[in-house]
């Protein structure tokens, strides 16, 4: 199966469009088939992918506009393969936990035209597949949102939709510039990613195309303070858009910065350390106190996903594998913790429709399985060793050190601010005494919600205590990059700050 | 031997996991006896190595497999039993044990006894972990497990609900878990900082290549790490500023209070110290040692003065544990490592007896904390009795209990340093701890008999738990003996501490003067208090007594200062930044956009003659900017 990834691309989108012909009582049978042989197909990937090998496997490349050097050019590496993977996990556990029933048809279908384009995302080498991709994916989105949403969804959606577009129009206008600059210096037009990379390009013009890209990225981050569409795009979405929105659109943004601006701007990158992460640890801290003022569960988490993306930049910035690796993990941590948390937050909704910490109190008693689940996953979003989400804080903390200790002190105060947001939650909705009438016979989790979150309890468990079968080819993937950005790094601090590890040092 | 480490390590695991299956259904005694028995197996297995290790052998390594590993950081699960390991896992899983038994009477009529024995083996699991780690990283994880644990255990009533802190200072069970929690926090960044700052200048985490490495760093970085590490230690042993938790922490229950805010958790930053003794030895680090000794001391006397005044029986026991606390840290501090850890040993075994003796007051009581509403409980409650008689005499270091020897070398050690002022604090401390424990015997146990004006009629604790506590009494009596072949022992690996000649000489007159003030301490107890409660109202209102009753105002001076500001700003920053600022701004670009659109669109009139004006406007407009354009270029 030397096409697995087309078929992982596009398999979702095929059974999408047979998806209208499907009855609508067994539409969410059909989604969920489709998304579980899509989940099997990416566990497959997983099983066949050489961990030994850094670089890029699975390899495509089909030649769609020759003259502009435009092709269909897919292909995965330790750092997209666990994203790809976490994406056909995090669709299927969502559609299996999804409580819609209104237009249910319509919502598998967007569903799966949305799988398509996180995956095309996530494996696309050349830049113009992946920005169709990147802006395919809004589509669905904004109609999940505008079609399920709350009061506020129009505004959200189209909130969500434009700011985002803007941001990548100004990539789009880096991408063009980028294929313009590969033109004059070798005469040819390429898009593609790897032809990219080759090219070594003066500061001034690194930096330039830098800040074209982080346009892009930092809105889809997003980054302080272009994140307000975030709180706006939770608050209104349905759990399922919530799930996804976390878990997997917001890492198109900090996979952006792995994938493009770090390799082909390496000079640049380091030149912007400094600006972007004070811009993250503002992010840290600044969201994490927002969050604490909430009053509204869901805005919680919304406004502690902004606050753990911002740790997941620090490690991006850290130029060193532990920072790297630790940010990449990190990603994937973050999806399934937040993911879980805003399932979580909907098991509530779907039974008092309100998402008030104030309505709740004492649900420990009353929902104790509920209790303990969301019990693990606070404990996992709080950075709990020997659960998923402290390996890559962890690293990332470690990693972020080595370019300045104050940097990783401040963010590393989201252990502590992280906990008191997390806790309060908690304490607000499941302790106590159980004082609102309507709260002493809540129904605790039903199976299709239990089918859906003991799957992220594992996970979370499982590559807490044992990370390296993931850790391991991210590892692999990571040092490649980083001896990769040291060689075409032009000036000589890029080169010291951009650390090699010992054993590559070695081997050289 | 290796089966035996993994005997010990992991049978609290199991019985962690076996008691969660029953998490959710109604109590079942066979839960706590398997619990217990898994525990008491653990112990089985941790004497084994002790013995094992006493009579020669090597220590004994162990690497499971590989937990984390990026760029050259690599991190196994690696556990490693020595002389200091295998002392804390003895005393652990020994205590533990006790606890055990004791829960399943104590926890008797809990509705969520299971949950309590998952908790509570799930605790002497993070404990083992922490203990016998080989890595500053596994040590994390055994650091940040207990106090899951503890916050779990301390917010285990979290039904109860939060009252002013006029009525309970604690507030409620879930609002002490999370100050333990956060509090501990605090401290665990330090800690991290520590554990990064040794990784980037050593390139490991494993103790023996971090120790190895320590002579060729700098002086800076040394200090560093000791600031760092001993922050971190300061939050799990409850450390001035951060020791607001421990006391809220016995809204827990009472066996909870004895096993893990008396007998280990709090004391693991003094095991962290005494773990990296290679580095506080250092002379590099010299100023961060005898800071650790002077916060030591202080902690000793800042705590025992707030014991002397405090009428919940449990709070009383909890400010003397700080101030143990900050005994052992003395010692630590004045490099007298094994003396530190002796008296961890002795303080374990007498500290948790006191504890346990008091959830039987506790149980007879019907869970009332108020020792002005107790005395002469000692007819009713014999064993008991005599029980925390025992554990206040080791306490008060009265010999030839254990305290006395151990509390009496930290206090040698102080001036055998020549550290006069430490020395004198110390002695003063040993006089404040010998009254405060004795006036909580006298008012507990002797004395004219108040509850009954509460219609309570108290009983004696079960026959089986009195029993299970007796090995804690046995030890609290003759721990002491053992003083000389634990230091042959333990000074295998921690390095020796001796006194000089001179202190040498001194020692009987220095011993005597110890035991003089702490007998005077308990004589002046038996004259307030021997006979009964005298309330005196002139002391009582006087201001001492009020500053040291409200803790020095300090718990007050946090919420005022701290949480309230921090909730505040955050509030601030929402309502008034995010949503005023920064998203109205996002707003108005939007709303700009659409009104000048809106407004533009007139030009499209449809009038050919307007669009040849715009397009002379337009035309106009082009060569300005070119010639600007060529006047720059």
């Amino acid at each position: 199966m030397d096409n697995i990834l087309s078929v992982l691309v596009f398999f979702p989108a095929i059974a999408g469009l047979l998806g209208f012909v499907v009855d609508k009582g067994s539409a969410r049978v059909y989604g969920i088939s489709v998304a579980t042989v899509e989940l099997l197909l990416a566990l497959w990937l997983w099983m066949s992918f050489d961990t030994a090998n850094a670089g890029m496997q699975y390899v495509e490349l089909i030649p769609l506009v020759p003259d502009f050097g435009i092709n269909y050019y897919v292909g995965v590496d330790g750092i997209s393969l666990f994203i790809v993977v976490m994406t056909a996990l995090m669709t299927l556990l969502g559609m299996i936990g999804m409580s819609i029933e209104k237009e249910i048809k319509n919502m598998i279908i967007s569903l799966l035209f949305l799988e398509m384009t996180m995956i095309g995302v996530f494996v696309a080498l050349d830049a113009i597949v992946f920005y169709l991709f990147w802006e395919l994916s809004l589509v669905p989105m904004l109609y999940i949102i505008g079609a399920w949403g709350g009061p506020l969804r129009i505004y959200a959606s189209v909130k969500f939709f434009l700011y985002t577009f803007t941001g990548s129009l100004i990539m789009l206008v880096g991408m063009l510039f980028m294929a313009y600059l590969y033109n004059s210096v070798s005469g040819v037009w390429s898009f593609s990613l790897t032809d990219w990379y080759a090219l070594v390009l003066p500061e001034n013009y690194q930096i330039w195309l830098f800040l074209a890209f982080f346009a892009g990225f930092a809105i889809k981050v997003p980054m302080f303070p272009f994140h307000t569409w975030l709180p706006y795009a939770h608050g209104q979405a349905p759990t399922i858009g919530s799930v996804i929105l976390a878990a997997v659109l917001l890492k198109m943004g900090t996979y952006g910065f792995v994938r493009f601006s770090l390799p082909l701007f390496p000079d640049a990158s380091v030149m912007m350390i400094w600006p972007i992460s004070v811009l993250a640890i503002i992010m840290v801290i600044y969201t994490a106190m927002v969050a604490y003022a909430q009053e509204d569960i869901k805005q919680v988490i919304a406004y502690s996903s902004v606050s753990h993306m911002g740790i997941i930049i620090l490690g991006t910035f850290a130029m060193n594998a532990e920072g790297i690796s630790g940010s990449i993990f990190l990603m994937l941590s973050h999806g399934i913790v937040s993911g879980a948390l805003f399932m979580l937050v909907g098991v509530i909704y779907d039974r008092r429709h309100t998402k008030l910490m104030s309505e709740f109190g004492g649900l420990a008693a009353v929902m104790p399985k509920y209790a303990v689940i969301f019990g693990f996953m606070l404990m996992a979003s709080v950075g709990l060793p020997l659960t998923i989400g402290f390996v890559g804080e962890f690293l990332v903390l470690l990693g972020f050190y080595e370019i300045s200790p104050i940097g990783a002190i401040l963010g590393g105060t989201t252990i502590i601010i992280g906990a008191i947001y997390m806790l309060t939650v908690y304490k607000r909705t499941f302790f106590g005494p159980v004082t609102n009438e309507k709260n002493k016979t809540l129904p605790d989790l039903n199976g299709k919600e239990l089918t859906a979150l003991v799957p992220l309890v594992a996970i979370v468990i499982w590559l807490g205590v044992y990370p390296k079968p993931v850790l391991g080819p991210i590892d692999t993937s990571v040092k490649a990059l980083i001896s990769f950005m040291h060689e075409k790094a032009r000036s000589d601090i890029a080169k010291d700050t951009i650390t090699l590890s010992k054993s590559v040092k070695e081997a050289k | 031997m290796e089966k035996y480490v993994y005997i010990a390590l992991f049978a609290p695991l199991v019985s962690s996991i076996f008691a969660a299956l029953f998490g959710m259904s109604s109590k079942k005694n066979f839960v706590g006896v398997i619990a217990s028995l898994l525990l008491a197996t653990s112990f089985m297995a941790s004497a084994t190595l002790a013995s094992y290790i006493a009579e020669g052998g090597a220590a004994i390594h162990v690497t499971m497999m590989e937990w984390i590993g990026a760029g050259d950081l690599m991190i196994p699960f690696g556990f490693m039993v020595d002389h200091v390991s295998v002392t804390m896992m003895v005393v652990v899983t020994l205590v533990s044990t006790v606890v055990h038994i004791y829960s399943i009477g104590y926890m008797d009529h809990d509705k969520s006894f299971n949950r309590f024995f998952s908790y509570l083996s799930a605790f002497v699991f993070s404990m083992l972990v922490l203990v016998m780690s080989d890595n500053f990283a596994g040590l994390f994880i055994g650091w940040e497990g207990v106090g899951v644990c503890s916050w779990l255990l301390i917010g285990f009533w979290y039904h109860k609900e939060d009252v002013s802190p006029e009525v309970n200072p604690s507030i409620s069970p879930s609002w002490a878990a999370n100050e333990a929690f956060i509090v501990n926090r605090i401290a665990d960044l330090a800690m991290l900082v520590g554990i990064f700052v040794l990784y980037w200048n050593t390139g490991s985490l494993q103790y023996d290549v971090v120790f190895a490495e320590l002579p060729h760093l700098d002086t800076a970085i040394l200090t560093t790490a000791a600031i760092a590490l001993f922050i971190g230690a300061m939050g799990k042993s409850a450390q001035f500023p951060l020791h607001t938790w421990l006391t809220d922490a016995m809204e827990g229950p009472t066996p909870v209070s004895a096993l893990i805010h008396a007998a280990t958790m709090v004391t693991a930053g003094v095991f962290l110290v005494i773990r990296a003794n290679p580095l506080y030895s250092m002379d590099a680090v010299s100023d961060v040692s005898y800071f650790i000794a002077a916060l030591g001391t202080f902690v000793a006397f800042f705590a025992a003065s707030m014991a002397l005044v405090n009428r919940d029986l449990k709070r009383i026991i909890a400010y003397s544990t700080l101030s143990q606390l900050g005994y052992m840290f003395a010692a630590a501090g004045l490099g007298a490592y094994w003396i530190a850890l002796f008296h961890l040993a002795a303080h374990a075994f007498f500290k948790a007896l006191l504890f346990l003796g008091a959830g039987n007051v506790m149980h007879a009581m019907h869970d009332e904390l108020d020792i002005f509403k107790m005395g002469g409980l000692k007819q009713s409650m014999r064993a008991t009795y005599y029980y925390m008689g025992i554990a206040s005499i080791a306490l008060a270091g009265i010999p030839p209990f254990a305290g006395f020897f151990s509390k009496d070398a930290i206090i040698e050690t102080a001036f055998n340093e020549g550290t006069l002022i430490l020395w004198i604090m110390l002695v003063v401390t040993a006089g404040m701890t010998a009254f405060y424990s004795f006036r909580q015997v006298f008012l507990t146990f002797n004395g004219d008999h108040r509850y009954k004006e509460f219609g309570i009629h108290p009983h004696e604790m079960y026959k089986f738990v009195l029993v299970a506590m007796s090995p804690l009494a046995l030890l609290a009596m003759i721990a002491g003996f053992f003083q000389g072949s634990f230091q042959e022992f333990i000074t295998k690996l921690l390095p020796n501490y001796e006194m000089s000649h001179h202190t040498h000489e001194l020692v009987y007159y220095l011993g005597g003067l110890v035991l003089v003030v702490a007998v005077s301490g308990i004589a002046l107890a038996w004259k307030k208090y021997g006979n009964g409660l005298k309330r005196d109202e002139k002391c009582e209102n006087s201001f001492i007594y009020q500053l040291l009753k409200n803790q020095y105002y300090i718990p007050h001076f946090y919420a005022e200062f701290i949480s309230r500001p921090y909730a505040l700003v955050s509030e601030m920053m929402w309502r008034n930044v995010d949503m005023k600022i920064v998203d109205a701004t996002v707003d108005a670009i939007a709303h700009i956009l659409y009104f000048s659109g809106d407004k533009t669109r007139k030009m499209q009139t449809g009038n050919l003659s307007h669009y040849l004006n715009w397009m002379g406007v337009g035309f106009v407009l082009l060569l300005i900017v070119a010639a600007i354009t060529t006047v720059i270029g």
